[in-house]
């Protein structure tokens, strides 16, 4: 008696799980992912080698990113290192920059994910991995950013983010002075501001916004979206015995090749 | 409109061909690429660029030892390459862009394997655009 009431309890047990799960399912057909697990490889969308993207089913092209608003003062100065940099090109004389020197991306520029981005997502913290200079970049939950002059500047910066509905905020600072995006000085007042969505299964938009009052007019916004790269791993990518180098008398970056 | 927006693609597609992860190609010399056979002295599987050495004529005939550029292990695997495809000693051909000193370096566009095989190097180093088989050049690519 005792155990045919166990199993009819078992019995209604099992019933009610069924009933969960059916439910779970009928949610899940309506949005088939969970809008806050980034997780998984990622490329930059469009590829350059990608087919132009059927408007109906893929999302629109991101625009390309605006020349950054700096300050009468700075922009000449920046224009000027821009001329300086297309007329070397044009020259076949192109001028070593620092990825020559196997100096990584750093902030804003590594979420461009020039190469596939790996993006973990666990409890304390989110972390973009970026194959190019296996660069590696935390950004934590619910926690706080240090005051600018107590934030250490590095590469990646400190980051703190939380969620706005579906929307993941962060904000970074402490980036340094000679990690540049696009060539543009900032002060160690700048801040980075991203708010990043699913925008279904396979996409990511990033709304990308730096400010730094000391040194552009107004916030200098772009967008960058992201294409899910299914089953994809992670390549290493040590950027050792480099045979390109930057000429010491002419600053070029030279093919280091071999004595014939 | 549908023109503009594929002239609008084919800008940003060509903005896209131009961007290099490591430095600039523009010492490659792309508008005059040029065509070579030899047997492989060394091939250097590594970031940032993957190189093979060849020794191979040069277009002159004159016997050369060539430090030829790729791409990166991770954009060469995602196009089917393998780190062991090509070996010490192997027959090679290749379509190259040579540098624009004159040196024995280059960078390269297409290679043909000793078993037949045809691989590119990639969307930053650009196409060929003479042929890996006699030389000649090929027709422009159409517009995507």
């Amino acid at each position: 008696m005792m155990r045919a009431l166990l199993v009819t309890i078992a019995g209604a047990a099992l019933l009610a799980t069924a009933g969960c799960t059916s439910g779970k399912e009928e949610t899940a057909t309506t949005q088939d992912f969970d809008p806050k697990d980034f997780s998984g490889t990622w490329d930059r969308y469009p590829l350059p080698t990608d087919a132009q993207p059927d408007p109906t089913t893929r999302p629109p092209v991101p625009g390309a990113i605006p020349d950054p608003p700096l300050k009468p003062e700075y922009l000449a100065e920046w224009q000027a290192e821009r001329k300086r940099i297309d007329e070397a090109n044009a020259a076949g004389k192109p001028i070593a920059s620092h990825y020559t020197h196997c100096i990584p991306d750093g902030m804003p520029a590594m979420m461009q994910a020039m190469f596939p981005m790996e993006i973990l997502v666990t409890p304390r913290q989110i972390t973009f991995i970026q194959e190019a200079y296996n660069q590696v970049r935390r950004v934590y939950f619910n926690d706080t950013l240090p005051a600018v002059e107590d934030a250490e500047p590095g590469f990646w910066g400190h980051a703190v983010a939380h969620w706005e509905g579906n929307d993941l905020v962060t904000e970074t600072i402490g980036i340094k002075d000679r990690v540049r995006f696009r060539n543009t000085p900032h002060s160690a007042s700048m801040r980075i501001h991203e708010r990043m969505r699913m925008i279904d299964r396979d996409h990511i938009e990033n709304e990308v916004t730096v400010e730094d009052p000391e040194y552009l007019t107004g916030p200098w916004r772009w967008k960058w979206v992201y294409q899910r790269r299914p089953d994809y791993k992670m390549y290493e990518y040590v950027c050792e015995d480099n045979r390109e180098f930057a000429d010491p008398e002419t600053g070029e970056a030279r093919l280091r090749i071999d004595t014939e | 409109m549908k023109l503009r927006s594929l002239l609008l693609w084919s800008l940003l597609a060509a903005g896209g061909m131009t961007a290099s992860a490591h430095h600039s190609f523009a010492m490659f010399d792309s508008e005059n690429q040029i065509r070579l056979s030899g047997k492989v002295t060394e091939f250097r599987w590594q970031n940032p660029h993957i190189y093979i050495h060849l020794q191979a004529p040069d277009p002159k005939g004159k016997m050369r030892h060539w430090t030829i550029e790729c791409a990166n292990p991770g954009i060469l695997n995602r196009l089917g390459w393998k780190f062991n495809m090509i070996k010490k000693d192997d027959q090679l051909t290749v379509v190259v862009a040579p540098l624009r000193t004159g040196e024995a370096g280059a960078l390269l566009k297409q290679v043909k394997l000793a078993d037949g095989r045809v691989f590119g190097n990639g969307a930053p180093a650009g196409p060929p655009t003479i042929s890996i088989e006699d030389g000649k050049p090929l027709p422009k690519a159409a517009t995507p």
